[in-house]
């Protein structure tokens, strides 16, 4: 019993040894990549403010190069030349995910079980934030910069009951920089005609039209989904379409390109494009079961990303994905910053 | 957990504290008991901090879906109940309980380095998650019936008390540490993972170094348990009519979520809120569950544990009554935390005193898993009521089968105490 006594001893003492040296590498390691990071930033201001004021359209994303460690996260930015990204740039803050749009710009960040919500100015700079309760999932901003929506993760604890979870789609009005509501508590929902009220329902992804009202989402309800259309201003919203998931609204405003889950497996999807006046739904080139909000590039090409890097695909069905731009993800564009008011 | 002796002199309570310190704990339900609450403390610290970020891990960082996260959070939950029945009687089969307990730490210690090795692959993530439900699975058992093997048997309601209130202690520090170095390192996930395997193999140091397997007390019978002997479990009158109650008792219990769920609809807080509710429930089982099981070992294990379905049916008034705020959220949890304190650990404790010990094991995994069953059942019939009949009415039904079902366990008991 002695001799096991010392091994437990020993193998104690190698433990807390292993725990307490894994945590401080990573701390210090987290430090060391913060300063570095905001040195980047701050070394590429000059190249990011020339994007930023050049009034051509610039891309905004997230870094992920794991190769770089200093940069993972950053809201970078690119110059688009005829559709096609320039060099990475990095440009603002860390975050989750991001979004940009008519010079207003939105960075989720993670801050315990909560998230931290910035919202940014024409130069990336912070102006304003609050926190939401879950894990950052999505943010759009609608394309004249009025609302923001964000859609945010909420769950109880390992106590809670197996398989429960609820999304929260909040949106922002970007003008007084404050959350309005949220679709599930602030929102009347129909379907059908009747009032949806189901207890387990949830709202993702959302996506604004132009015109500074409408906006679109994902209603779920057990393992089904609707895409649904609604008014900022009536606080209601009506289902449009079955199995439709973050709806991405293209910049005409005639289409939705969102992932349709296939099968019936409610976690493989395809990426699709619904033609709003005939309902007429293009399955995309990608075949593989991606998860994310894809965004427009332009009227004929979609944006997505994969984890790694942001791909782009055709929105007619039509040729193959391509690699857009490496070790990036969480894509928006800025069609035309001359346009911004 | 020394916490629990800080409890208020209520005169019971204090009577408890009193002879529980007089007697010495270790002296009184045995050094295996406490190196047990050790292991269950650590492993716990473990595992919560990893479920405690895994779905900040799988959403924010690997991008999965809530309906993913979903399928991935009841295999996380579900997959522990069969392999329970079985890996208690292996325990019997084998007569060592404590092999197969080591066994089943050993497991998801394992599981805690692949999720620092793997990436974000999602079916390598279920398979790892799945395994390291299983090694809970395999564990819980041989471990009740170690500690209802080494603790003498008038002390079994303290003993199984202070094992939950130190696996309860464990449950509630692990969240903490993992927020902690994720507000420092805010994407270490992956150190967070490895310090959860340092942790998680600290505990199975303890119980695979320093446990030693409870010596047999019963004569031992000549042929090793089968099958058929663990069957015939359900035809002991006792046995039986305790599982029967305590299945019924679970089939009345509204699930901690769908009490949370109803509680946001009362008082309608912020959701920022949720994961505090947990905690809230948890301190003041900590506390509770020793003292109560001491006083269960005194007074009558039966009657704590009906007195904690009282609690219970309390619980359920305070959620019929218009809210009253901040208040029926403190009442509700104060009440929930009390439950679980007076009817979990004291529960085995009682199922212990009507199994031989040649089968322990079997008998404490199928009093655990009929009512686990019970109660996962009562959660689909609780969200079945909920749609069809609106939450209100749905209380009421649940409140008037928990007096139903007290009524038929006070009858069982009384068989099983006769």
């Amino acid at each position: 019993m002695r001799s096991r006594a010392l091994a437990f001893g020993a193998l104690a003492v190698a433990c807390v040894i292993a725990a307490v040296v894994a945590a401080v590498v990573a701390i210090s390691g987290a430090r060391n990549d913060e300063q570095a990071s905001e040195k980047a930033v701050a070394q590429a201001r000059p190249q990011a403010a020339e994007i930023l004021s050049s009034g051509k359209p610039f891309a905004v994303f997230r870094s992920v190069d794991k190769g770089h460690t200093e940069t993972f996260g950053r809201l970078s930015i690119a110059e688009l030349q005829d559709g096609k990204p320039g060099a990475i740039v990095p440009a603002g803050p860390s975050c989750a995910r991001v979004a940009f749009g008519a010079g207003k710009g939105i960075c989720l960040d993670l801050l315990g079980t909560q998230m931290d919500v910035r919202l940014l100015d024409a130069q990336l700079k912070p102006v304003t934030n609050f926190t939401l309760a879950g894990i950052p999932s999505r943010a759009r901003l609608s394309p004249d910069g009025r609302w923001g929506g964000v859609t945010a993760f909420v769950v109880g604890h390992a106590y809670a009951a197996p398989g429960q979870f609820s999304t929260v789609a909040t949106i922002i009005d970007m003008k007084s920089g404050k959350p309005i509501g949220d679709l599930e508590r602030d929102f009347t929902v129909t379907k059908d005609g009747k009032v949806f009220d189901a207890r387990d329902r949830n709202y993702w992804g959302l996506t604004f039209a132009g015109d500074g009202d409408t906006f679109y989402a994902t209603l779920a309800s057990g393992p089904r989904t609707w895409l649904i259309k609604g008014s900022v201003a009536k606080r209601r919203a009506e289902t449009i379409h079955d199995n439709v998931e973050c709806p991405s609204l293209s910049p005409d405003g005639t289409r939705i390109g969102y992932k349709k889950a296939v099968s019936r497996n409610p976690t493989k999807w395809r990426f699709t494009v619904l033609d709003l006046a005939t309902g007429k739904e293009t399955p995309l080139a990608e075949t593989r079961s991606i998860d994310d909000q894809v965004a427009w590039l332009d009227n004929d090409h979609l944006l997505y990303s994969d984890g790694d890097s942001t791909w782009v695909v055709n929105a007619d069905g039509s040729g193959r994905p391509q690699v857009w731009l490496r070790s990036t993800d969480s894509p928006t564009v800025q069609e035309n910053a001359a346009a911004t008011p | 957990m020394w916490a629990v002796y800080t409890i208020q002199d209520s005169s019971t309570l204090g009577r408890a504290r009193r002879a529980a310190a007089e007697g010495g704990l270790r002296k009184r339900v045995g050094g295996t008991v406490l190196l047990l609450g050790t292991c269950s403390l650590l492993t716990d610290i473990s595992s919560e901090m990893v479920s405690a970020i895994l779905p900040l891990y799988l959403v924010a960082t690997l991008g999965f879906s809530p309906l993913q996260y979903g399928i991935v959070d009841g295999l996380y939950q579900g997959a522990s109940a069969l392999v329970r029945l079985a890996a208690g009687f292996l325990g019997d089969r084998l007569q060592r309980h404590k092999f197969v307990a080591t066994f089943g730490y050993g497991l998801s210690a394992i599981c805690k380095l692949g999720l620092a090795l793997i990436g974000g692959a999602w079916a390598g993530l279920s398979a790892i998650i799945l395994l390291d439900r299983t090694g809970k699975g395999i564990r819980t058992a041989p471990r009740d019936a170690m500690i209802s093997l080494s603790a003498p048997k008038k002390d079994l309601g303290l003993a199984f008390g202070i094992h939950r209130a130190m696996d309860t202690a464990g449950a509630m520090a692990g969240p903490l540490i993992a927020f902690a170095l994720l507000s420092a390192a805010p994407d270490a996930f992956h150190t967070l993972f490895l310090i959860s395997f340092f942790i998680a193999i600290l505990g199975f140091g303890v119980i695979a170094l320093l446990v030693r397997e409870p010596p047999a007390r019963e004569r031992v019978p000549a042929e090793k348990p089968d099958l058929k002997a663990a069957a015939k479990l359900l035809k002991g009158r006792e046995f039986r009519a305790l599982t029967i109650a305590g299945s019924a008792l679970g089939l009345a219990t509204v699930s901690d979520g769908f009490v949370y769920l109803t509680l946001k609809d009362q008082v309608d807080f912020n959701n920022a809120l949720f994961p505090l509710l947990a905690t809230g429930t948890a301190v003041l089982y900590m506390l509770l569950a020793a003292p109560l099981g001491r006083i269960a070992d005194r007074i009558g294990r039966a009657r704590v544990l009906i007195a904690g379905y009282v609690v219970l049916l309390a619980a359920y008034c305070v959620l019929m009554v218009p809210s009253a705020g901040a208040l029926s959220l403190i009442v509700v949890l104060a009440l929930l935390g009390t439950y679980y304190a007076a009817t979990d650990g004291v529960l085995m404790a009682m199922g212990s005193a009507h199994v031989p010990e040649a089968l322990r094991g079997s008998g404490l995994a199928l009093l655990g898993t009929a009512t686990s069953v019970a109660r996962l059942l009562a959660s689909v019939l609780f969200g079945v009521c909920w749609t069809w009949l609106g939450l209100q009415t749905t209380i009421v039904v649940f409140a008037g089968a928990l007096v139903v079902a007290m009524g038929l366990a006070v009858r069982g008991l009384r068989v099983a105490n006769a």
